[in-house]
């Protein structure tokens, strides 16, 4: 039996990193979230944690390229329950590719993909299947890690450490949704909707601008400076670490509670309204801190309708931009190279951080 | 095709169905907010594919790929928007042998690339600042042509090629590279709306799009089919188009005054103003229409480096009088870091080629080249790379540190020396390096994690590439396969590799002398005045730095190798100053701080910059013995790997014992003077190496 991970509603302090873990299941369309910190701040295990709260989606069963139904019907033009002829499946004649058996639509959990941080091009977007085109020369293509994580997320531990060709790889389908191969004699293109997710420390470098991006949400994560906090940090820890299927079922009430909670959030999400008054202070408050492009604004919206979905309300309120505003808006004001050092090249002010 | 395009529908609530602003799949052209400028480019692209294409610059989350990937719902059926993702490879870039069908038929079918099937359509690079060199050269040169020509394994084949190519990218991942910038007729530099109510709206349609897709695109549809036919009435109008009078001296007149390399920029002004002319539905092209497109003619050519700031408004009437907004970037000198265009000027002589913004971008051709053929040439030492630009520098007084005199412990903090703008250093030769050895088994078979770029025939099967070797076997199976076997002969000739190229760049190490005789005479302001200096041609280079220093008695790794430039720049702020030289020291924590870095990565060719006056005075084990750091010193040259360069900070105008000098040659080490460092002389320098 696989050992549970330690449970989402047993993490201590930590506010706002629950916050935007929390408001990055509610809202998928956020992009994901990028979790600062030094090491031993329990950002990993925060991530992990998020595994369990997730909700489930309808796929069809076998696909190798995680389709929904509905992108299926688009897709792959054949009935569900006959063999598979997806375009994509055709560029795909695998072998021992269970979609040229029937498939079926399935109801599955929203997986979470780690994408460590050695991985190659080719695991990462896919590549030529070796056996198939030693075997019959065919060119087939296996699905890399990209496919995998459509509509899920997508883990990267150490993001910053990431080789530059992968960030690329990642920056291309994120910006599209879509992973498109056109390398090895393949040439395709599958969706690759997922979140990213990413812990880093920042001592070990920065990101690539344009990859800092992509995070919907950053939240910079510190040690807790609370003696009576660090304490029970300790006691839970230890207590999970002997027993850790008991400490499950001890925190079992409070988790089922949590998704209970985020389920009600998913619901509410398409109804939550955002009046003209907020939008107004969403342009403003973006503008004053002198964000980079639009993208700021959208997540902004994105991340208050989430917040006011959470607390149960179908209205975003001006408290709900303030609120999360930190979340969205740390990592996108416009910052030079070295700016630190070389102070006075500020463009802007506000663009210190 | 469809699985081209945006596959998955919008509703789906598994992942971020929106991706760039204000995105979503098929969010339609006529209901883009704002961004006047960048759609008339497109359009004007869209009307005159012999424009050469569109280039869209600008920060990120500026709405620019939604807007080139909503312009192909415009384009009449069949011509397609395809895109070239960053990493795609040669072999369907420009297309290759088919395994399928030469398997079947016995003979070498060729199947068309990329470009190939492109062929009438749109093709997309976003991000196409970090497009590979090696792929940008092969768009160039069937851009310019027309045409695409495969040869693979011996066969060839012609296959027609012409295509509106769009590239979108943010300035800030570093710079084009000229001679790609320069195929591209029409740029925009892209910034956000700073209206809010234009970013209100911006909200609210993205809102709208997102929460009824279907609905939204049904709205906006007549609008867009509107836009379709407007096109296409504007190609039809094209062909009969003429110039009043007074059109062609006035263009002429504009690329003299703005100063443009080349007279591509007088024939792509002249083209614009047609298409703008055709799209308004005249066929006269008038003054008014050179005005209305110059800026996106001129804003990537201009010779001097800068291009003006995005303007605050969208799409400011051009001025009639068009040299006053450029001439104060030209005159000024440059803010904005790595957005040189590195063309013309400065550039280190001793190349071939010269001449140009092209003549600059020679040396990288040829390091492209380099890997395949295994040329060598002058490029491989001085590794420039006007992609990057050495010329970018900070603001003008970027390097006012921490001015605390004193901290605890009787050492001295001194400020930061103003950077400057530095010539490159001789770092990048281990691409060229890597190029030229090929035939270095170590460094190739351990290089493994770089990205392909292309393949070659190869001697060994360390990197096979396989597909490239089973298409290379394919036309000689129905000889070489005995009766009724299926499986394929692969014989040794077969064999293909990768060709792989690495963008993570290289190492810096530094090693800076922290001493007491650093403080004098402001010499540690000046040290680190250079090392910021060289860290910040490091940040534009995407190297990664170490900072290694010492004083007192120990040496001490104050940053194990990172690519945190800002750490590095912090550290080196916070740096004290004082006590004696444990110079042997320093030399050798840099040397074992290299080792783990090479372990790790053995391609890797670190450099080493030592700042010094080379006056050691502390041993490695107690006070200082007589020739104990030329021993250190020979013996960590004996590291082949490392390139060691000093920068000897004693002072010219005191007492001169050069030791520096000495240090430096038995380290094998090339040595410069601070004040060298400047970019004025360090010119000289960078050919001096070269010998």
């Amino acid at each position: 039996m696989k050992r549970p991970v330690y449970p989402f509603a047993a993490l201590v302090g930590q506010e706002r990193l629950r916050l935007g873990l929390l408001l990055s299941v509610v809202s998928p369309s956020l992009s994901g979230i990028l979790v600062r910190g030094e090491k031993g701040t329990a950002k990993s295990t925060a991530v992990r944690a998020l595994a369990d709260l997730l909700p489930t989606q309808r796929i069809m069963q076998g696909c190798p390229f995680r389709l929904s139904p509905e992108e299926h019907d688009e897709l792959c033009p054949s009935p569900p329950s006959a063999p598979c002829r997806s375009k994509l499946c055709r560029s795909n004649p695998h072998s021992s590719n269970p979609s040229s058996s029937n498939l079926e639509v399935a109801t599955v959990r929203v997986p979470v993909v780690e994408l460590p941080v050695g991985a190659t091009e080719d695991r990462v977007a896919g590549t030529i299947d070796l056996e198939r085109a030693l075997q019959e020369g065919v060119r087939g293509f296996e699905p890399g890690l990209l496919a995998a994580a459509h509509r899920g997320i997508l883990y990267v531990d150490e993001v910053n450490l990431l080789d530059d060709h992968v960030v690329d790889l990642l920056l291309d389908s994120a910006a599209m949704g879509v992973n498109t191969v056109e390398r090895e004699g393949i040439s395709l293109a599958h969706p690759a909707r997922f979140r990213l997710v990413g812990t880093m420390n920042p001592e070990e470098g920065e990101l690539r601008p344009q990859l800092l991006d992509r995070f919907g949400l950053c939240v910079s994560v510190e040690g807790s400076q609370d003696p009576l906090e660090r304490v029970e940090i300790m006691r839970r820890r230890s207590e999970y670490e002997q027993d850790p299927e008991g400490f499950a079922d001890r925190w079992a009430d409070e988790q089922a509670e949590l998704a209970e909670r985020l389920d009600a959030a998913r619901r509410l999400l398409p109804e939550v309204k955002a009046g003209q008054d907020v939008l107004l202070r969403i342009a403003t408050v973006c503008l004053d801190a002198g964000v980079d492009g639009h993208r700021g604004d959208l997540t902004l919206l994105r991340a208050s309708t989430a917040l006011a979905a959470w607390r149960g309300r179908d209205a975003v309120v001006v408290e709900d931009i303030e609120e999360v505003g930190e979340l969205v808006l740390s990592h996108r004001r416009r910052r030079l190279p070295l700016q630190e050092i070389a102070t006075g090249a500020a463009p802007r002010p506000g663009g210190d951080r | 095709m469809r699985a081209r395009r945006a596959p998955g529908g919008c509703d789906d609530p598994g992942g971020p169905a929106v991706t760039a602003v204000p995105g979503g799949c098929g969010y339609p052209f006529a209901a883009l907010v704002g961004q006047e400028r960048v759609r008339t480019a497109l359009l004007l692209g869209a009307v005159d594919r012999g424009l050469g294409g569109v280039l869209l610059r600008g920060e990120k989350g500026t709405g620019k790929s939604t807007a080139v990937r909503a312009l192909a719902d415009l384009l009449p059926g069949g011509e397609g928007l395809r895109t070239l993702p960053l990493s795609a490879t040669e072999d369907r870039l420009v297309g290759g042998v088919d395994l399928e069908r030469t398997l079947a038929r016995g003979r070498a079918v060729l199947s068309p690339g990329l470009l190939a099937q492109v062929h009438g359509g749109v093709l997309y690079v976003d991000e196409i600042n970090l497009l590979d060199d090696h792929l940008g050269q092969v768009l160039v040169t069937v851009a310019g042509a027309g045409r695409v020509r495969v040869e693979r394994e011996g066969f060839s084949g012609v296959f027609p090629s012409e295509f509106l190519l769009v590239g979108t990218m943010n300035p800030e991942e570093g710079d084009l590279r000229p001679q790609l910038s320069d195929r591209f007729g029409l740029c925009v530099d892209v910034g956000g709306e700073v209206d809010p109510q234009v970013r209100v709206e911006l909200l609210r349609r993205c809102r709208e799009h997102e929460a009824d897709p279907v609905g939204f695109v049904r709205r906006w549809q007549d609008e867009n089919e509107r836009l379709a036919r407007r096109i296409l009435r504007a190609r039809h109008l094209l062909p009969q188009r003429h110039l009043s009078g007074q059109v062609r001296p006035y263009v002429a007149e504009l690329c003299r005054t703005r100063r443009v390399a080349g007279h591509r920029a007088d024939l792509v002004l002249e083209r614009a103003a047609s298409a703008h002319a055709a799209w308004q539905g005249r066929t006269r092209v008038e003054i008014d229409d050179v005005l209305a497109v110059a800026e996106f003619a001129l804003t990537h050519r201009g010779r001097h480096a800068v291009p003006p700031p995005p303007p605050p408004a969208p799409a400011p009437p051009p001025d009639p009088s068009p040299r006053s907004s450029n001439d104060d970037a030209n005159d000024a000198p440059q803010e904005k870091p790595r957005e040189g265009n590195a063309g013309g000027q400065e550039r280190p002589e001793g190349q071939e080629r010269p001449g140009g913004p092209s003549g600059g971008a020679a040396a990288q051709d040829r390091t492209g080249a380099g890997d395949r053929s295994g040329a060598t040439g002058p490029d491989e030492t001085t590794g420039t790379d006007p992609a990057t630009g050495p010329d970018g520098q900070t603001g003008p007084d970027g390097g006012k540190g921490s001015d605390r005199p004193t901290s605890p412990g009787g050492e001295q903090v001194f400020a930061t020396g103003d950077p400057f703008a530095v010539r490159r250093l001789p770092v990048r030769e281990d691409r060229g390096a890597r190029g030229r050895n090929g035939r270095r088994l170590r460094t190739r078979s351990t290089d493994r994690t770089g990205r392909r770029v292309g393949t070659r025939p190869a001697d060994d099967a360390h990197d096979l590439a396989l597909d490239a070797t089973l298409r290379a076997a394919a036309p000689h199976q129905r000889h070489r396969r005995p009766e009724g076997a299926d499986r394929l002969v692969v014989h040794r000739a077969d064999w293909r590799e990768k060709i792989r190229r690495r963008r993570s760049g290289t190492l810096v190490l530094f090693v800076v002398d922290a001493s007491g005789s650093m403080g004098v005479r402001g010499r540690m302001l000046a040290s680190k005045g250079a090392v910021l200096s060289l860290l910040l041609d490091v940040y534009r280079n995407r190297d990664h730095v170490g900072l290694v220093t010492f004083r007192g008695r120990e040496a001490q790794l104050l940053l194990p190798p990172t690519c945190s430039i800002d750490v590095a720049g912090r550290l080196l702020r916070e740096l004290p100053t004082g006590g004696r030289t444990p110079l042997a020291g320093g030399l050798l924590l840099a040397h074992r701080t290299l080792q783990i870095a090479l372990r790790r990565d053995p391609g890797l060719r670190p450099l080493a910059v030592v700042v010094t006056d080379g006056r050691g005075t502390w041993g490695l084990d107690g006070p200082s013995v007589p020739g104990e750091i030329p021993r250190v010193a020979r013996s960590i040259a004996a590291e082949q790997r490392v390139r060691w360069v000093v920068v000897d900070t004693e002072d010219p105008r005191g007492v001169r014992l050069e030791r520096a000098r000495d240090l430096a040659a038995q380290l094998g080490a090339q040595v410069f003077r601070i004040e060298d460092l400047r970019a004025d002389d360090l010119v000289a320098l960078t050919r001096g190496n070269l010998s």
